[in-house]
């Protein structure tokens, strides 16, 4: 019986051990909530500002398609993707796209509103979003290591 | 011990170990044939399936004329072993995995038989048998590691045919003895708990080593010897252990131990191969005493020893294929959701990095067609290569970050599969406690 107790408090103390270090949390981290407020914090020139927005916008989309803002980000990833995207969530491409423009228009105001730039930047910035599609904005971007 | 029993123990151990010993070539035998990973898993399943099921009828036939039916196992074996290290398609590797199986289980029931003879007394036979079992299941992975990372997968074919052959020396003056009676019933609680055990030990045995190699990349050399911590366990705990009497005692200690080990790799705290290892030593422990005690009282007491003996090969593998039918789904469907969870926290990192906002577009799409190729590879890609080489803090931090979210999500895609395999070897503990009355020991 001796033997049974001290095989039975090996494991326990082996599985009490590894859980104490972590074991049952080890996992990925979980992604933020698109729908909670992020602050509009301070970016250090125009890329950053850019950035912000576009993070901004794709945040009010996943928001209405209930998805992840890194879902969003994946989406864009390529044409497929993008058709992959849309057909799990039951849209069509062109309305990811609509849902994306309004929520960079929107975050293009915010930062307006928040003092990022001035309105002739932020006309500009509207200008460009309404014009082009969502992937050619990005392929633009991406052709713009100088921005 | 003399020299025929060894290398009928050799002979054993060599067949046995072939139900794992392929486990950590699957890659290579992916990228060899090109096959979908749910048939690749034909390759183990079908020895083990082939091994189940005919180690009943070769045991009957082991037991009426065991020098014949050891030869032609024995021949049959090393052929077909030939046979899987030149398949030209992998329909053939099947096949001749499915031929191994049936010819192994003439080799190892048979073997049974003349160590009766070659170590003059039924009882050290049936330890000796027992031990060579243990052995070579657990030193599969290991040895199968070596040989695949030095030679090639296919040497683990070529090399185990010579091994085996060498045993025929064991056939001279080995004699039949005439057969008395009919063979009486199997000890069901023993055999029960057996196929229950080795159900669980599919894990250890099997998901352990694609964890080490396809999950944290270590190559087939490091995981073959990362896993060696289990059968030197196994080892000394089936030798050391012979002394814990009853043999229900050290069944039960030895499913407590397994059970624990399991239970430890499903709540790892960090990846890493030396986080396996107090796990793998509970396991080979476990191992140990558990089927030597369960193989012992499967055999004690009872006339036809090949028969008997035939009846736990075909409870062990039989558990070894119920632990690929009830793990795999479970571990194919945790992998698909972490692949999902990897993506999403890898983007988000990448989106929160220090690296220029415009670079984190292209790196971004780099890992979404990285997560796609590695999918067709059965292989978790190498997070700075995807990433690319660039100077900065940023990036630095960036692929710790990354390879970091990689660990979590691939550790935890197995940590279901252990837990459920952990509960699949505790059930063993009905059998061995509803049964430990019947056979005093």
């Amino acid at each position: 019986m001796r033997t049974i107790v001290a095989a039975a408090a090996a494991s326990l103390l082996l599985i009490v051990v590894y859980l104490a270090l972590g074991g049952a949390s080890y996992a990925p981290a979980r992604v933020a909530d698109p729908c909670a407020v992020r602050g509009w914090s301070n970016p250090q020139g125009l890329q950053q500002t850019v950035e912000q927005i576009v993070l901004s916008g794709l945040d009010g989309a996943a928001c209405k398609l209930h998805v992840s803002r890194e879902d969003m980000v994946l989406a864009f990833a390529s044409r497929d993707a993008l058709s992959r995207f849309a057909h799990q969530h039951h849209v069509s491409t062109q309305q990811v796209d609509e849902l994306v423009r309004a929520g960079l228009l929107r975050s293009i105001d915010d930062a307006e509103n928040a003092g990022a730039f001035n309105s002739t930047i932020a006309h500009l910035l509207g200008g460009f979003v309404r014009r082009f599609p969502i992937e050619q904005l990005i392929s633009l971007l991406q052709q713009l290591p100088g921005l | 011990m003399r020299t025929p029993a060894v290398l009928l123990a050799v002979a054993v151990g060599v067949v046995l170990a072939d139900s794992s010993v392929v486990t950590i070539a699957l890659p290579d035998i992916l990228a060899r044939y090109h096959v979908e990973i749910s048939t690749l898993a034909w390759v183990l399943t079908a020895f083990n399936l082939a091994l189940a099921l005919s180690a009943l009828p070769a045991a009957f036939l082991a037991r009426r004329r065991p020098v014949p039916v050891f030869g032609g196992g024995v021949l049959v074996f090393s052929a077909a072993s030939l046979l899987c290290g030149f398949a030209p398609s992998f329909g053939v590797l099947v096949a001749g995995r499915a031929v191994q199986g049936v010819a192994g289980a003439a080799v190892v029931c048979a073997a049974l038989d003349l160590l009766s003879q070659a170590a003059r007394t039924e009882a050290r036979a049936a330890r000796v048998w027992a031990l060579a079992g243990i052995v070579g299941a657990a030193l599969g992975p290991a040895v199968g590691g070596i040989l695949t990372q030095l030679l090639g997968w296919e040497s683990i074919f070529f090399v185990q045919a010579p091994v085996v052959l060498l045993a025929l020396v064991a056939l001279r003056g080995a004699y039949t003895v005439p057969v008395p009676e009919p063979a009486g019933r199997p000890h069901i609680g023993a055999n029960a708990a057996l196929l229950l055990i080795s159900g669980g030990l599919v894990a250890a045995l099997f998901l352990l080593v694609i964890l080490l190699i396809n999950g944290w990349r270590l190559d087939p050399l490091q995981a073959g010897l990362a896993v060696t911590v289990m059968p030197l366990a196994a080892i000394a705990a089936a030798r050391f252990g012979r002394t814990i009497m009853p043999l229900w005692v050290r069944a039960t200690s030895g499913v407590l131990l397994i059970a624990g080990g399991l239970a430890a790799l499903g709540w790892l705290p960090h990846a890493g191969a030396a986080w396996t290892f107090p796990p793998q030593l509970l396991i080979g422990a476990g191992l140990g005493f558990a089927l030597s005690a369960l193989t012992e009282r499967a055999l004690a007491g009872r006339s036809a020893q090949a028969v008997h003996g035939g009846w736990t090969i075909a409870a062990r593998h039989a558990g070894v294929v119920l632990g690929l039918l009830l793990l795999t789904p479970i571990f194919t469907h945790d992998l698909h959701k972490s692949e999902h969870e990897v993506l999403a926290s890898g983007t988000a990192a990448i989106l929160d990095s220090r690296i220029p906002p415009l670079d984190k577009i292209a790196v971004a799409r780099h890992i979404a067609g990285a997560v796609d190729d590695a999918k067709q590879q059965a292989r978790i890609p190498n997070v700075s290569e995807v990433v690319g080489k660039h100077d900065g803090s940023g990036y630095a931090d960036l692929i710790s970050h990354l390879q970091d979210q990689l660990d979590r999500a691939v550790t935890q895609a197995f940590s279901h599969s252990f837990l459920v395999a952990a509960l699949l070897s505790l059930t063993a503990l009905v059998p061995i406690l509803l049964s430990r009355r019947e056979v005093s020991l």
